[in-house]
């Protein structure tokens, strides 16, 4: 019976360990986090401004719940941003102009790299197809006119 | 050549030309364009630090300044070495130059108070720097890393930014543009 109260307790712990690793801190609510994942940290390199710990992202932060508060809408606050900081702010390039060619670059690569293979392999099946085509009787003939020219020392 | 030869040779080229274009670009964040430039410059109103309380009051609201004279608006802090330690002087003899054709305005930003009294003694900075703990007017000036300088014209627009340490002699061109 112990046993089992112990196996209750620790996994009791466990599970709320668990929880309070996958919640945000809990000086904000989730939307600022939600927001703040979709901007870039001015000051780091490949971290949104959810994730960073750098003092402007802390600030940047305390502006989202602000602005939250104020009852400005996700739009809203992401285009604070951008009026300051240009589309760079932005974590994901947007879609267009140059940020649409990073979007669709993986796509280009993908459709360049299956170009090539099909024509690799169409090459080689093309090339495997005609070696098959030689018939016996031909194949015979190669290999005798091989021999007697060997047989001259390679002189007619 | 064949079409198909021409095909790939045009795909291949245009492959080394990208591969060449991402190996050679930096990450140029300090030669950004300011996005607000041409744009009315953000005012904001906040404590000074301790040795500019005598002279200009426990505050300075930016808006009191703008439209009289061109503004030289300095980021930094104490904890910015040694890019901040570098341009410090050099700002100061500018203000000296320049004090009475230009404004200039210092903000010691995410810093300690403390260090940042520490820091305008050990320069002798006389012109007038405020505190902002939270670093609140860096994001509405879309600073990315002090330090960084922004250039007000008289009109009270921005229009100039530097970011790194500022040289005198940048520094002396970037006011003549706005003073002359």
């Amino acid at each position: 019976m112990k046993r089992w109260v112990w196996i209750l307790v620790l996994l009791l712990g466990a599970s709320m360990a668990q929880t309070v690793g996958n919640e945000p801190p809990p000086d904000y609510p989730p939307e600022v986090f939600e927001i703040a994942k979709k901007l870039r940290c001015p000051v780091c390199r490949g971290e949104s401004a959810a994730e960073s710990n750098a003092g402007v992202t802390e600030e940047m932060r305390r502006q989202i719940a602000d602005m939250l508060e104020e009852g400005k809408s996700e739009e809203e606050i992401i285009q604070y941003f951008v009026d300051r900081y240009t589309d760079w702010i932005l974590y994901e390039p947007p879609k267009k102009g140059l940020g649409l060619v990073v979007w669709l670059a993986p796509l280009i690569g993908l459709g360049i790299f299956g170009l090539g293979l099909y024509s690799y392999t169409k090459t080689t099946a093309k090339r495997e197809a005609a070696l098959e085509e030689v018939d016996d009787e031909d194949i015979a003939r190669l290999e005798a006119e091989l021999e007697r020219g060997s047989n001259n020392g390679g002189k007619e | 050549m064949n079409a198909k030869s021409l095909i790939g040779l045009i795909v291949v080229v245009a492959l080394g030309v990208l591969f060449w274009w991402g190996i050679q670009t930096k990450d140029q964040r300090s030669e950004l364009p300011s996005a607000l430039a041409g744009r009315e410059a953000p005012t904001f109103e906040m404590e000074l630090l301790d040795a500019f309380t005598g002279k200009w009051g426990e505050k300075i609201n930016l808006a009191d300044y703008l439209g009289k004279k061109p503004i030289v608006l300095n980021f930094w802090a104490s904890w910015c070495y040694p890019a901040c330690y570098e341009e410090a002087p050099i700002l100061e003899a500018a203000w000296r130059r320049w004090g009475d054709k230009v404004m200039f305005i210092g903000v010691d930003t995410q810093d300690e108070r403390k260090n940042g009294n520490e820091f305008v003694a050990r320069f002798g900075l006389t012109f007038p720097n405020v505190y902002d703990p939270r670093g609140k007017i860096g994001i509405d000036y879309g600073m990315y890393g002090v330090p960084e300088t922004f250039i007000i014209s008289k009109e009270g627009r921005v229009i100039k930014r530097h970011a790194g340490s500022v040289d005198a002699a940048t520094l002396e061109k970037m006011i003549r543009e706005v003073v002359e």
